[in-house]
């Protein structure tokens, strides 16, 4: 027996005393909790795209944007339906953190249009309509102002958008709150009020991840409770198995928030992918334990057998675990790397409390309530460990089939990895029928888009914009841009040249461009004086040496952002930006694709580089490459299979589902440790593959099939979950529990079946 | 004991009269205000001024505007404004002309030299900025008096010079919910002001920064030449800077006409 077993055997009190205080002192850090929901801090601060999106923000003034949209089918540009939007809007200018300024709403924002009385420049909602013709007038003049249709009202004249910046990103979710609140008692019922916008999909995001974690974590744990219960027959055996888990949660989670890290959507996630992994050992321990006990009725002697058995396969299935979330630091995405980190802790704190708190905790229970344990089984075998023995015994008779046919579903599951396609959306992490996503969906189909990106054109010098060329190139762009099906609109200052030149000039029909820099110069001007001193600040620079683009998107999604940004580059290919002129994206969106963009990189390294750590800990482990490079298979398998399915049912490659593949690397290889450490043990005792397989497929087997059991239901609760990175972890959970199980007790006999002669040569002297 | 001549200059003769300004007895609010507006908006019969205009973001960006300003009072409150712009360069030559009325709706038009064209611009509120500043056109040609309710809050110093404190609160609707002024004793000018919006924030500031006795036919005229007013929220500011002020200069009305727009007055602006 290890030392810490011993000692935890002689003085469980005392242990188990040490064990709580240090929970203690750690669950004590939890009141220093700090939240961070910013998509921006996947980023690390000094990522180029990063600096320049906070580069870009400075200059030209810009704010995160909650998106307010109201609906009402019976028209908003009614009176009465306009009374209420303007009642609204002035309550939204009263919130705090609403940067009331940058509004953009038909009661804030300047319409420029030629009137009876010369140019009118001003809110069209400045005062409330009072008649029917006056309303649909309203109506008219936002269609016919390029600058506000689909941006203030939808085209059927049936939905109104109000654009609310925000001071700071994280006052999203509660800002959102006021605004539903102050809509629930201005609109009339019939009218509904829908919030849109990235920076509230994120910070909601935030605030429902907690209630999930608060919700459907201790759901899982219910659930493996029961389980465990009903496997072992034995609450006071089940008990330290659930306390070895929400220890190893504590630590980890306590040293993370001790040491000042906040905790984001990403290590939020970490209560969620230990738990299993404090179960495994735990399981394989009280299976063991349970299996054995009825050989010597005494639980120190049973303890110390299950050790000498497990120590090993133990301490090396913690450290591959923990060696696979380390391995995250290899992604460039801070989060990642802190979630890694923490979760590798969290492994090796579930190993320490694993083999402390459980032989612990049977020696309290005592003999005396421990009696008949596991005689059940001892004596008539329950038919599903029959049944697992028939396999073993098929598996390895049938070895060459089994591993032709693991080869097909490789190729298969190859097929499907291959039409994997990488995409996200923050929005899409809630379900179908989320408020936010019918926000999402009616906001989108009515309006321009509320996704935002930017494309900054700079110049090398200053006042190079309001060269007309440059102008006029900006307005090209700008209309490529717009043509794009995914792109909702553009708004640049070119729009805003355009319209002043239709509104002011004697020009024809006023279409066109002005084509003289004086020209351009002056409209700006004149704008510039109608308007508030920050009118243009979102559009170009004081220097006119920079222009930014709005574009609005109709979808979140990376993909569609990749594809636009792919448009601009051609574009630019065949229209070739005047000389000096570069162009660069940034916003929101962009930044949501960059930082995909680093985890899907990121995270191929860090498979890679945790599947060789683990290569050549298994040829460690077991003092043989070739076993080290058998054990890598089951694991392989599972990775395969689950990608593969992941491939063939056209789910997304998302963060989630990168933040899983850390997992394979982890707990698939968990399963071939324990068949191979324990069956080269049985191959030493009994001589012969046949024997070593039978003696295998009793308590081992079984102690995996429990365990994989125990996971795969124990996690599908999350599956339930409104928020969609949960459901993935839960599924992904299941299947590669299942697949790496079933790959050992199946393909591992069968290669055994088929080539054990050469994988145990040391065991086979040539004759 | 300024001596404003001519025109409005009688009215305010009277209230010199009835409301000593550093006297014992606490004057009203209105009548406070009423005298300030005087002496700020429309001091003398009309004025000339070279006035740089620079706009400072919260992060210290500027842009520097140099125009030409001339005011001439037409009696009942009415004035009326012609800006010529020297500066920047790619505007200059654009022009604006202003008929402000007190009661009513300003009339505006603009001049754009590049395409040789006058356009009437209608004003939809004298809150607008003037010419893209943060001041507003109320700002520049004043505010109806009794369109705000005025109290005296107190006496208050501002860098040492005696003031009231006054406070107005709109009686209708206006870009403000409240707005305090500081009243020199002395001169009768405002030397701050602090406008409160929605959630009672404050929100603009105006500062009088130098004040300065102008000669002119009719006396001396204390005059802010340097005020600068600040949008607290967004951290943006306009600094205006008077050079060259004359008073009582003698504006003839065809210098306030769209005619004039295409064709600079000459003789005021150079």
């Amino acid at each position: 027996m290890n030392k810490l077993t011993r000692i935890a055997v002689r003085r469980p009190r005392a242990v188990l005393g040490v064990m709580l205080a240090v929970t203690a002192a750690l669950g004590y850090q939890f009141r220093h909790i700090v939240i961070d929901t910013d998509p921006e801090n996947m980023l690390e601060t000094d990522q180029p795209d990063r600096v320049f999106y906070d580069a870009v923000k400075a200059d030209f003034a810009i704010r995160d944007l909650l998106v307010v949209g109201v609906v009402d089918e019976e028209g908003i540009f009614r009176p009465d339906a306009l009374a209420r939007i303007a009642a609204l809007t002035d309550r939204i200018l009263e919130i705090p953190g609403v940067r009331i300024e940058d509004v953009v709403s038909l009661r804030t924002t300047d319409d420029i249009a030629r009137g009876a009385r010369g140019v009118e420049i001003g809110p069209l909602l400045g005062e409330i309509p009072t008649d029917q013709a006056s309303a649909t007038a309203m109506l008219d003049r936002v269609l016919e102002n390029p600058l506000l249709a689909e941006k203030l009202g939808s085209r059927d004249g049936t939905a109104t958008a109000i654009y609310v910046p925000i001071e700071s990103k994280d006052q999203s979710y509660q800002i959102g709150q006021q605004i539903q609140l102050l809509a629930d008692e201005e609109l009339a019922p019939e009218q509904s009020v829908h919030l849109a916008g990235l920076p509230v999909a994120e910070d909601t995001f935030g605030h429902e991840m907690f209630r999930e974690m608060g919700v459907t974590a201790p759901l899982a744990g219910l659930v493996i409770f029961v389980l465990l219960w009903l496997l072992f027959g034995r609450v006071s055996l089940v008990v330290p198995t659930m306390v070895v888990a929400m220890l190893s949660i504590v630590w980890a989670m306590g040293t993370m928030i001790g040491l000042g890290f906040p905790v984001h959507i990403m290590s939020s996630m970490i209560p969620v992918f230990l738990m299993p992994i404090a179960v495994l050992d735990s399981v394989h321990l009280l299976s063991e334990f349970h299996d054995r006990y009825p050989e010597t009725d005494d639980p120190e002697l049973t303890i110390a057998a299950s050790m000498r058995e497990l120590y090993r396969p133990m301490l090396f299935t913690s450290l591959t675990t923990a060696v696979g979330f380390a391995s995250l630091t290899l992604a460039p995405i801070p989060p990642v790397q802190v979630f890694g980190v923490f979760v590798a802790i969290g492994v090796l704190a579930a190993w320490i409390l694993t083999i402390t708190v459980i032989p612990a905790s049977i020696m309290l229970v005592g003999r005396k309530r421990l009696r008949g344990l596991g005689e059940a089984t001892a004596g008539r075998p329950p038919r599903w460990t029959v049944a697992l023995s028939l396999l073993g015994e098929r598996a390895f008779r049938r070895g060459p089939w089994i591993v032709a046919s693991t080869v097909v579903l490789v190729v298969v599951a190859v097929a499907g990895v291959s039409r994997i396609v990488v995409n996200d959306n923050p929005v899409r992490w809630f379900k179908e029928g989320h408020p936010l996503r019918i926000a999402d969906r009616v906001m989108n189909a009515s309006f321009g888009g509320t996704y935002m990106a930017y494309l900054v054109v700079e110049a090398d010098a200053p006042e190079a914009l309001k060269a007309p060329e440059a102008m006029a190139y900006l307005d090209r762009l700008d209309q490529a841009l717009e043509d794009d099906e995914r792109v909702g609109r553009v708004t640049s200052i070119a729009d805003v040249i355009r319209r002043g030149h239709q509104v002011l000039s004697d020009d024809g029909d006023g279409e066109g461009m002005p084509t003289t820099r004086e020209a351009v110069g002056q409209y700006l001007f004149l704008i510039q004086t109608a308007g508030d001193p920050d009118e243009l600040d979102n559009l170009i620079d004081y220097d006119a040496r920079r222009a930014n683009l709005w574009v609005q998107m109709r979808s979140g999604d990376n993909r569609d952002m990749q594809a636009v940004t792919d448009v601009a580059e051609a574009f630019a290919e065949v229209d070739e930006p005047p000389e000096g002129f570069t162009l660069r994206w940034s916003g929101l969106t962009y930044i949501n694709k960059v930082w995909q963009e680093l985890m899907v990189i990121g995270m191929l390294r860090a498979v890679l580089g945790s599947f060789l750590v683990v290569l050549v800990l298994m040829s460690f482990m077991f003092r043989s490459v070739r076993l080290g490079l058998v054990s890598m298979i089951p694991m392989s398998l599972a990775i395969l299979v689950a990608y593969g399915v992941v491939g063939l049912v056209g789910k997304e490659y998302d963060m989630p589902i990168a933040v899983c593949s850390s997992l394979t690397l982890g707990l698939g290889i968990d399963f071939a440790i324990h068949f191979l450490q324990r069956f080269r043990d049985a191959l030493a005792a009994t001589g012969t593959l046949e024997a070593a397989v039978e003696t295998l497929f009793g308590l081992p087997a079984r102690a995996i099939a429990r365990n994989a059991l125990v996971v795969a239901l124990g996690f599908l609760p999350l599956a339930t979950s409104g928020l969609g990175p949960y459901v993935t972890v839960g599924v992904f959970f299941a299947l590669l529990m299942l697949v790496s199980a079933l790959a050992t007790l199946v393909v591992l006999p069968a290669l055994v079946g088929t080539a054990g002669r050469w994988m145990f040569s040391e065991y086979f002297q040539p004759a | 004991m300024i001596l404003p001549a001519r025109g409005a200059a009688v009215v305010f003769a009277a209230f010199a009269l009835a409301v000593p300004v550093s006297g014992q007895k606490r004057p009203s609010g209105r009548d406070l205000v009423a005298r300030s507006h005087e002496v700020f908006y429309s001091a003398a019969s009309d004025m000339l001024a070279r006035v740089e205009m620079q706009l400072i973001s919260a992060d210290g960006r500027t842009r520097d505007r140099e125009l030409t300003m001339l005011r001439k009072d037409m009696g009942d409150g009415l004035q009326r404004y012609y800006m010529y712009f020297h500066r920047p360069a790619d505007v200059r030559g654009t022009a604006f002309l202003v008929w402000a009325h007190p009661q009513a709706d300003d009339e505006r038009w603009v001049y754009m030299p590049a395409l040789d064209l006058v356009r009437g611009i209608a004003a939809r509120d004298s809150r607008a900025s003037f010419v893209g500043s943060d001041f507003n056109y109320e700002d520049i040609s004043g505010r109806d008096v009794d369109a705000d309710e005025h109290t005296v809050l107190g006496e208050e110093s501002v860098a040492d010079r005696p003031a009231w404190k006054v406070e107005s609160r709109p009686r209708g609707d206006a870009g403000y919910d409240r707005k305090i002024i500081w009243i020199d004793k002395v001169t009768a000018l405002p030397l701050r002001e602090e406008y409160y919006g929605v959630r009672n924030e404050l929100y603009r500031v105006f500062t009088a920064d130098e004040i300065r006795d102008v000669d002119s036919e009719s006396g001396t005229v204390p005059t802010v030449v340097r005020r600068t007013m600040t949008n607290v929220k967004s951290g943006h500011r306009t600094e205006v800077t008077f050079i060259d002020i004359a008073y009582d200069a003698g504006l003839t009305d065809e210098v306030f006409t769209e005619d004039a727009l295409r064709r600079p007055p000459r003789r005021w602006i150079r």
